[in-house]
């Protein structure tokens, strides 16, 4: 969804050692350039806009405060990143870990169930909510890896960086958590056994 | 069915394309063959399709953020304002010294004495004693003081008539007799200076009393007693006849005695 370009590579370093020397114009570029990445990597989290907007502050914020820990060479996007993602989890435990789920405090069983007959948007809504919920029910760092596969469109290389794991258990924790996320939502599909 | 468990574990890393190029084709290759593991394919398919599902919400809400502004507000966030601030007047530059945070104590310590000020000389004033006091002033019945002071002014003029009587008649009775040094020594005693200084005294008293009578009578003695203390062993007869002559015409122990008399009966008129 977002490729990085070398051009890109190139000015993110520029503007990096200018922020170094609190160039307030070269904060606002950066922000500019991973603004819609750390909202969508949150909000795919979430799924929440508040939260979602918290976090893409926090991130440029503590990006401030520690700007001078980026090492020369590593992979900026990875970094940037793995700033959100440590906000998200502690945003996540502070707020959210205590019994509280995302949108309504309706349960899955409450929900309405697709019929095999057909579909309608009340349906519609209820699966996509459905499967918010099974998102939520997985395990973080599964749920992180989903988040950032499915929505990021982060490649494994990458996602490894974010969370300071090796690809292979990547690809590991991606593929329990989309078999999770099968077994959980599929007692909600009509197709699916 | 070994292979297709293989192929199984990689199937969610191949329907995301993360694969090497190899085990892709490889893959795809199985998948045209093997039912089961195309079956195992679909399954997938729905999850990814699920997840799929959210990205209209996601776009939607993406949609609703003013990408524009955001930077501008982070950025102001987290350096601060960028407002050129105008320059500080020289009021609001006092202010900023006067309002200083280290001198809070100071201004705190200020009030306190202020307001415990304040308390104890509302305490004072409100004590039985003090309130007694000023109730005792405020029930006097109107002109009260004013006819206190009149009397006193009254007395004072009678005892100076008195005392100014006797010491004329002194004068008169002795100065043929004895020698100007003893007049000399009696005039500049104590008591003639008390005399002078209570008619300094009585003068406001008549003045505000209106008394002109009497004021006149008395400056008339004040006179002569200015006089009489200047008499030394070297004075004339020729001036003390004068004085004489002064005290014979201008009748002042017979004034002195009508005008007590005067003041006797207006005490007893009031009263």
């Amino acid at each position: 969804m977002h490729g990085r370009t070398i051009g890109e590579k190139e000015d993110v370093y520029a503007l990096l050692e200018r922020i170094k020397n609190d160039d307030r114009e070269a904060f606002r570029e950066l922000v500019s350039l991973y603004q819609k990445r750390i909202f969508l990597l949150a909000f795919s989290f979430f799924h929440n806009r508040e939260d979602a907007m918290d976090i893409v502050q926090e991130t440029f914020m503590r990006l401030h405060q520690k700007i001078h820990t980026f090492r020369e060479g590593e992979n900026f996007k990875s970094w940037i990143f793995r700033v959100a993602k440590n906000l998200c989890i502690d945003h996540y435990r502070k707020n959210h870990s205590k019994g509280k789920e995302w949108g309504s405090e309706q349960s899955l069983e409450e929900m309405n169930l697709p019929c095999k007959n057909g579909d309608n948007s009340h349906q519609a809504l209820d699966l996509k909510m459905i499967f918010s919920r099974c998102l939520e029910k997985l395990a973080e760092r599964q749920r992180m890896v989903f988040v950032l596969k499915h929505y990021n469109q982060l490649k494994y290389r990458e996602i490894a960086q974010v969370l300071n794991i090796s690809p292979g258990t990547v690809k590991s924790l991606h593929f329990k958590a989309v078999q999770n996320l099968r077994g959980l939502v599929s007692p909600y599909l009509g197709r699916v056994q | 069915m070994k292979e297709c468990k293989k192929i199984n574990k990689d199937l969610v890393a191949f329907l995301y394309g993360e694969l090497p190029d190899e085990r892709q084709q490889f893959i795809s290759s199985h998948l045209e063959e093997c039912s089961s593991c195309q079956r195992e394919r679909e399954k997938l398919k729905e999850v990814h399709e699920r997840a799929d599902s959210l990205n209209e919400d996601i776009k939607a809400v993406m949609a609703s953020v003013n990408w524009e502004t955001l930077p501008d507000q982070i950025t102001d966030t987290v350096f601060g304002k960028e407002v050129q601030e105008p320059k500080e007047s020289w009021v609001l530059g006092i202010s900023r010294v006067l309002f200083q945070p280290k001198l809070r104590p100071v201004y705190a310590a200020l009030l306190v004495g202020v307001f415990l000020g304040a308390l104890f000389t509302f305490i004072l004033f409100r004590s039985p004693l003090q309130r007694v006091a000023r109730e005792d002033l405020i029930s006097y019945p109107p002109g009260f003081i004013e006819k206190v002071e009149l009397e006193m002014a009254r007395r004072e003029t009678l005892d100076y008539l008195k005392k100014s009587q006797y010491l004329i008649l002194d004068f008169v009775q002795t100065s043929a007799e004895t020698a100007p040094s003893t007049w000399q020594r009696d005039f500049a005693s104590q008591k003639v200076k008390d005399l002078l200084s209570k008619k300094k005294y009585i003068n406001q008293q008549l003045d505000k009393f209106k008394m002109a009578k009497a004021k006149e009578t008395c400056n008339q003695i004040e006179f002569l007693i200015y006089e009489l203390v200047q008499i030394s062993d070297e004075i004339p007869a020729w001036r003390l006849q004068e004085i004489h002559d002064f005290i014979e015409e201008k009748q002042l122990l017979l004034k002195i005695k009508l005008l007590e008399k005067e003041l006797k009966q207006s005490e007893k008129s009031e009263v």
